[in-house]
């Protein structure tokens, strides 16, 4: 249509004049040609399934770890109304043990077992076998009824007045052996023995003085 | 094709609408509905005695609420111990006397506090069945599986040695406020802090892992100390209780403080309050009355006026004096407890026969003003180092303004007032060489660590010349020997130091009425003493004078020997002469 003004002037030697082989030759030498380093960079299956892997592997994890967590917390859970069952357990123990060992209960059992303070203070200092004071009988008046009350101990039982009949009955090795009355042969000093009384918390020289069974 | 896309869009909207409109509100819900905030308690520190014994415990109890509007009829599921299920019915009464018989109430009582609150409001879903159930009952409860019922564990104080030393532990309220003794007064030791700590929880109730966020840690209390020995405060109670039943004193304290030290190893007061039930006890005999009654000392207090003789080189031990039956000067009239001629008496022997006569004709040697110093120097005014709850300080009169009778009285411990733990301080200072230790009832706050955090101080102070306070225990052993008690002050063995006192009580109008106060104050062993006995009883019945006091004086510093291991006197008493 508007070729005529196109090419008004004709060229030569133009490049589509050349020949197939030419051309064929020319395109060859200008193929691109990757070079080592992009074709070492060229993304390769292995790779994207390594990361695939990996990324598998990390969520697995994240799912077992969380699968983990949240059977720790009932394992914590369990633990510490244990803990709390346990420890309601020790503190009714402990307000027994408490209550038990309380001045009051024990002073009663010595006394269900016939026991009787003796207010003199007297002393036997094992190293060299003194005794230290002034020996007297403890008397049964002793055993006073008891004043310091304690309203924690209402309803326990002194334990100590059934097992005691038990043992008088049963054990006659304690019935046969005769109560210690005096202390004969055992030299007594009192006031004016100033150097026997200096040391007498009773810590003896050599150890235990061996028993002597008469 | 187009079906898909509306059912897309429609969840493109509703998405929208949930996770951007909506968002904020349903997140709140959501934690609202997993989040906990939780208080978290603090334990209250405990008081133990000076070896660690248990005084005061913490405990928790348990309250059993509740909720009226559900409360109904059910069926229970067991099995027996042959394994078969078995299903029965369990009307509210049965439940109701189920729970009645764990809390020590009737089944008429269960029933009618929730019969109570479903009156004043059918809608009700709140009340107290019983507070303070212990363990066991808690457990038990628990085990009978009553809908409507629930727990709340509460912090509670336990006391496992009941009246022993309870006037000094004192005791808290049923709110766990301190209201007496050394719960009061050393709560800032005790006191626990409660923290606070918002967590999240699963469907379950089970706490999600990694959701605690502690906005406060809860701190537990510290452990006070004290320097009572729980064994003999026990001996020392009970000596006194007897005594006192057995002569009719409505009261009576006693008192052992260690000499060398000032520390209290007993502070003993009859009647004396149980804190586990307060209740049980007057309120006036709740505290303690060695720190909050002063009384009229009477002769317990000649030691002080003749060691201050002593000390101010006006007399000393064998100081001659003609000791009439009755003394008058200046208008002041007064006699001796005992009608006798004419005493050759020396100031130990005035110690030894307790004249009244004798001590103001030797005490009128000191200027008054000398004298004064030397009292209030001894601690008498002042309230002890102690701070006890409620503590008094006694009285001691204006001396510049005292008429002459007071001015006498005073030399023999009539017209002014001491605590026990005055007297007991002063025969410490005479007793110590003449040096006042700080009155000590508390070791210390202590950690759980075994850390101290605070420990009472106060200085030493020579108050008199370790040769007068010297003396003045020796005139003070004639009284074991030589005095009117005969043998009920020896301790066999041990040399014994001590004043008798028997004052009379002010009838409250400003007369003496015919009440007596009965005491005894003395220190053992008297060559170097190491222990400090008083024991005061008040307005005896039977045997009203201070004879009634020796005997538990006796009893109690025999114990005490016996406790600390002292071994018996080993130099000879010096026998100072009573008479010339």
């Amino acid at each position: 249509m508007s070729g005529n003004v196109a090419h008004a002037v004709p060229r030569t030697g133009w490049i589509g004049s050349r020949t197939d082989a030419v051309r064929e030759q020319a395109r060859r030498h200008i193929e691109i040609v990757s070079t080592r380093d992009q074709r070492k960079a060229r993304p390769r299956t292995v790779y994207a399934l390594l990361i695939v892997g990996a990324l598998f592997a990390v969520l697995m994890s994240q799912l077992l770890l969380s699968i983990g967590l949240s059977d720790g917390a009932y394992a914590i859970q369990g633990l510490q109304q244990q803990q709390r069952e346990l420890s309601r357990t020790q503190q009714v123990l402990t307000e027994d043990l408490e209550r038990l060992s309380s001045p009051q209960n024990l002073a009663a059992n010595a006394q269900a077992l016939g026991m009787v303070s003796n207010a003199a203070p007297v002393y036997l200092r094992l190293s060299d076998r003194a005794v230290l004071g002034a020996p007297v009988a403890a008397t049964a008046d002793a055993g006073a009824a008891p004043l310091v009350g304690n309203v924690l101990l209402s309803g326990v039982a002194v334990a100590a007045a059934g097992s005691a009949a038990e043992q008088s009955a049963t054990d006659d090795t304690a019935a046969s052996t005769p109560p210690v009355t005096g202390a004969d042969g055992i030299p007594v000093t009192g006031m004016g023995s100033g150097a026997a009384a200096t040391d007498a918390d009773g810590v003896p020289e050599s150890g235990l003085p061996t028993p002597i069974t008469r | 094709m187009l079906t898909i896309a509306i059912v897309l869009g429609i969840f493109v909207v509703k998405l929208v609408d949930i996770q951007v409109v909506q968002a904020d509100e349903i997140n709140a819900d959501a934690l609202d509905k997993r989040s906990i905030p939780n208080l978290t308690f603090g334990v209250r520190g405990n008081i133990v005695d000076s070896d660690g014994v248990t005084l005061a415990d913490s405990v928790l109890r348990y309250d059993v609420t509740a909720s009226p509007r559900d409360v109904r009829d059910f069926t229970r599921y067991s099995t027996t111990a042959s394994g078969v299920a078995v299903e029965t019915d369990v009307t509210w009464p049965e439940a109701a006397a189920e729970i009645a018989a764990e809390t020590g109430q009737t089944a008429g009582e269960v029933q009618r506090i929730i019969a109570d609150k479903l009156a004043a409001d059918p809608d009700s879903n709140h009340a107290y069945l019983a507070r303070g159930i212990d363990t066991e009952a808690y457990r038990a409860l628990v085990q009978l599986g009553i809908p409507g019922i629930y727990f709340e564990a509460v912090q509670s104080r336990t006391y496992p040695n009941g009246q022993v030393a309870g006037n000094l532990v004192g005791f808290v309220g049923s709110d766990g406020a301190p209201q007496a003794g050394l719960e009061y007064t050393e709560n800032d030791c005790l006191q626990a802090t409660n923290g606070s700590e918002t967590y999240e929880k699963g469907a379950d109730g089970v706490r999600i892992p990694g959701s605690t966020v502690t906005e406060k840690q809860a701190e537990d209390g510290n452990e006070l100390v004290l320097t009572i020995d729980r064994d003999l405060q026990w001996f020392t109670q009970q000596a006194v209780a007897e005594q006192a039943q057995a002569v009719g004193a409505p009261w009576g304290v006693a008192t052992v403080q260690e000499v060398k030290t000032g520390k209290l190893l007993a502070v003993a007061d009859y009647p004396s309050v149980d804190p586990n039930d307060v209740n049980l006890t007057e309120e006036q005999y709740r505290g303690s009355r060695v720190f909050n009654s002063p009384y009229e000392p009477g002769s317990t207090f000649k030691s002080v006026t003749a060691a201050a003789l002593v000390d101010a080189g006006l007399a000393n031990a064998g100081t001659h004096v003609l000791a009439p039956y009755r003394f008058t000067k200046d208008g002041a009239s007064l006699r001796d407890s005992f009608g006798h001629p004419d005493l050759p008496l020396t100031l130990a022997g005035v110690l030894a026969e307790s004249s009244n006569t004798g001590i103001s004709i030797l005490g009128e040697r000191m200027p008054t003003a000398d004298r004064f110093d030397l009292i209030t120097d001894l601690g008498v005014g002042q309230r002890t180092e102690v701070g006890f709850a409620g503590e008094e300080p006694g009285i001691v009169p204006d001396h510049t303004s005292m008429d002459v009778q007071t001015k006498y009285a005073t030399m023999f411990g009539q017209g002014l007032a001491t605590t026990a733990a005055q007297v007991s301080s002063i025969y410490q200072t005479l007793g110590n060489d003449g040096v006042r230790m700080p009155v000590q009832l508390v070791e210390g706050c202590r950690t759980a660590d075994g850390e101290w955090i605070s420990q009472p101080t106060g200085e030493p102070r020579q108050v008199i010349s370790a040769r007068a306070a010297d003396e003045t225990v020796h005139m003070m052993e004639t009284v074991v020997t030589d005095g009117h008690f005969g043998d009920t002050l020896v301790i066999p063995g041990y040399r014994v130091a001590a004043k008798s006192g028997t004052a009379q009580v002010s009838d409250g109008s400003g007369a003496y009425g015919s009440n007596y106060l009965v005491s005894m104050a003395g220190v053992a062993p008297a060559e170097d003493p190491e222990y400090v006995v008083t024991i005061s009883l008040a307005n005896p019945t039977t045997m009203k004078s201070s004879a009634a006091a020796a005997p538990v004086f006796q009893k109690i510093m025999s114990q005490v020997l016996k406790t600390y291991r002292v071994p018996p006197s080993s130099v000879p008493s010096p026998n100072l002469p009573t008479t010339y």
